[in-house]
């Protein structure tokens, strides 16, 4: 479908969409279909083959795992992005409309098309999703050692300076 | 490459052999402040010119900034960026209290009257005389400006700020200049050498050198080490040079030159050219000339046991490596030629306590400075099997970096 130059303006500024210029965002939503979901419905289950991604455009979906609410999201919130770099692996939570919900869904097989053909948007996006997923790793991984990632971040600086010094003690002036 | 970029590439290597890490790196590298500002003068027949001024503020963790301020056509930015970061490592090397700065203004002095030239530093000095200043940013002499320039930068600073002869160093004796600033650059090539020549079991008498470049570093080079009882068998300049496997008469070189303006066509010896000096038959070569004379090729030819740089920059990084597998020592600029900035900083103390000293205080001191230098560079070099050059890097961060530590960021 096309979609209209603003709300592509719009979609560009949604972190996995970033670097997309206005032209290659039309290109890469070529391929996207726009779904009215019904307050109460699924949009997926846990368990279920990941086939697409979704951007919610209006209303707002909750996600939940194994009866537990994770999060609610709403416009220009973008679910199941994993789909679209590991196809055919099943959805890791379900998702279901609070409100009436509309999304762009993205079906990942047109997109994987879309990179084997090194489609310069696609290729983008995909750069893209390997850093929030990357950041997402880290947070993980802070999480795990009993820290908190935004802590970590601020106190950098400090322990940079810190193992300086210890450098500068090693070397002994 | 120039000597900006040279100095630029052996800061890198040390900081990467020391692993002090990417940001670390950025941090040391990157300038406190760089300050551009368009000089318009008057020039003597009416017209209007306009020319480009820089004054690049390194690094001030140690102290006030410090460096030359240079007159030259090609001028840039980027060049006194990197010469502005060499002062701080220079500084370091021999611990002055001291950061790095350096400045210049894009012009040829040489098409420019002395009133020209006056109005122009004024000018300048009116424009920077704010970020300038005795515990601030302290500028001296470089290519193409000399202690009436100092003295000039003195004068228009102090009808801002009140009497502050501690603005600027190199000025004339007659004006709180130092006794023993002229040949101090020369005379810390002489205390390095003689350090340096003990460590290879050799003393200085009898030992041959052949000296690039018969300016102020040169020609006091040559007078100091002929005086210590060493040879001077070969000298140049930019119009040619002259040879003599014996050892050339200095002091009838020196009536030569006066006369000619030249080495070149000094009876005393062979003539050859400006380069065949570098390849000389001797014992320690002085490029004391411009930067980059030494390349690869150059440095596979030399023959000196140990290269002094009394220039910045005199050899390229591809001729260091040469130097490094061949066995030659070297010497390098921020260490050896650092007596001119040590000498400096005595001026400064003195104008800031309103004292005078006499040369022989200016000398001795310069002696303790260099030797203390020298041997703090060469034990890192021995404990860490690093090259003379890598090492006096390897102390400059070192010390800048425990001064930013301690301070915080």
């Amino acid at each position: 479908m096309s979609i209209p130059a603003t709300l592509l303006k719009k979609l560009v500024q949604i972190p996995i969409f970033q670097g997309l210029t206005v032209p290659e965002a039309a290109e890469f939503f070529e391929v996207a279909l726009e779904q009215t979901i019904e307050k109460g419905r699924t949009l997926f289950r846990e368990g279920d083959e990941g086939d697409a991604l979704y951007v919610i455009l209006s209303g707002e979906a909750a996600v939940t795992k194994k009866g537990i609410e994770l999060a609610t999201l709403s416009t220009h919130a973008v679910l199941g992005e994993m789909s679209l770099v590991s196809p055919g692996d099943t959805r890791s939570a379900t998702a279901a409309a609070k409100t009436d919900l509309t999304v762009l869904k993205i079906p990942s097989r047109r997109v994987q098309k879309l990179i084997k053909a090194d489609h310069l948007a696609a290729l983008k996006v995909v750069a893209n999703l390997a850093q929030v997923m990357a950041q997402r790793l880290a947070a993980i991984n802070d999480r795990l050692v009993g820290g908190d990632g935004k802590k970590k971040a601020s106190d950098g600086k400090k322990e940079e300076l810190a193992d300086f010094a210890s450098i500068l003690n090693r070397w002994s002036f | 490459m120039t000597s900006a970029e040279a100095a630029t590439w052996y800061f890198k290597k040390a900081a990467r052999i020391m692993d002090v890490g990417e940001r670390i790196e950025t941090l040391l590298a990157t300038p406190l402040r760089t300050v551009s500002v368009q000089v318009s003068i008057e020039l003597d027949n009416g017209e209007i010119r306009t020319f480009k001024g820089y004054r690049v503020q390194h690094d001030n963790a140690r102290g006030p900034m410090k460096g030359g301020l240079r007159f030259h056509p090609e001028v840039n930015d980027d060049e006194v960026l990197g010469l502005a970061s060499l002062m701080t490592w220079k500084t370091a090397v021999v611990n002055l209290p001291y950061g790095g700065a350096k400045g210049g203004i894009q012009c040829n002095p040489a098409d420019l009257s002395v009133k020209e030239l006056e109005r122009l530093t004024r000018k300048f000095v009116d424009q920077i005389h704010d970020v300038i200043g005795p515990t601030r940013d302290i500028p001296g002499p470089d290519m193409n400006t000399n202690p009436q320039v100092m003295a000039w930068i003195m004068d228009q600073y102090s009808r801002y700020h009140g009497h502050s002869p501690a603005v600027v160093t190199g000025k004339p004796i007659d004006l709180y200049g130092s006794r023993g600033r002229e040949a101090a650059t020369a005379r810390g090539l002489l205390y390095v050498c003689r350090e340096i020549l003990r460590d290879v079991g050799q003393q200085l008498p009898g030992t041959r050198f052949a000296i690039q470049g018969f300016g102020n570093v040169g020609s006091h080079a040559a007078r100091l080490f002929h005086e210590d009882g060493g040879k001077i068998v070969a000298v140049s300049d930019v119009h040619g040079g002259v040879m003599n496997p014996k050892g050339l008469d200095v002091p009838a070189l020196f009536d030569h030159v006066k006369k000619n303006g030249t080495v070149r066509g000094f009876p005393g010896g062979a003539p050859c050219r400006n380069e065949d000096v570098l390849t000389a038959d001797c014992d320690v070569l002085v490029p004391a000339a411009i930067g980059g004379v030494i390349t690869k090729q150059v440095a596979a030819e030399v023959r000196a046991r140990i290269v002094l740089e009394g220039a910045n920059g005199p050899s390229t990084p591809e001729a260091d490596e040469v130097f490094e597998q061949r066995g030659v020592l070297v010497v390098p600029d921020i260490l050896a030629n650092a007596g001119g900035v040590t000498v400096s900083y005595f001026e400064w103390v003195q104008n800031m306590q309103h004292v005078t000293w006499d040369e022989e205080r200016v000398n001795g001191e310069l002696q303790r400075v260099i030797k203390e230098a020298y041997e703090k560079v060469g034990q890192i070099s021995r404990s860490r099997k690093l090259p003379l050059r890598t090492s006096a890097y390897v102390l400059a961060i070192g010390r800048v970096g425990k001064a930013t530590v301690l301070r915080g960021i």
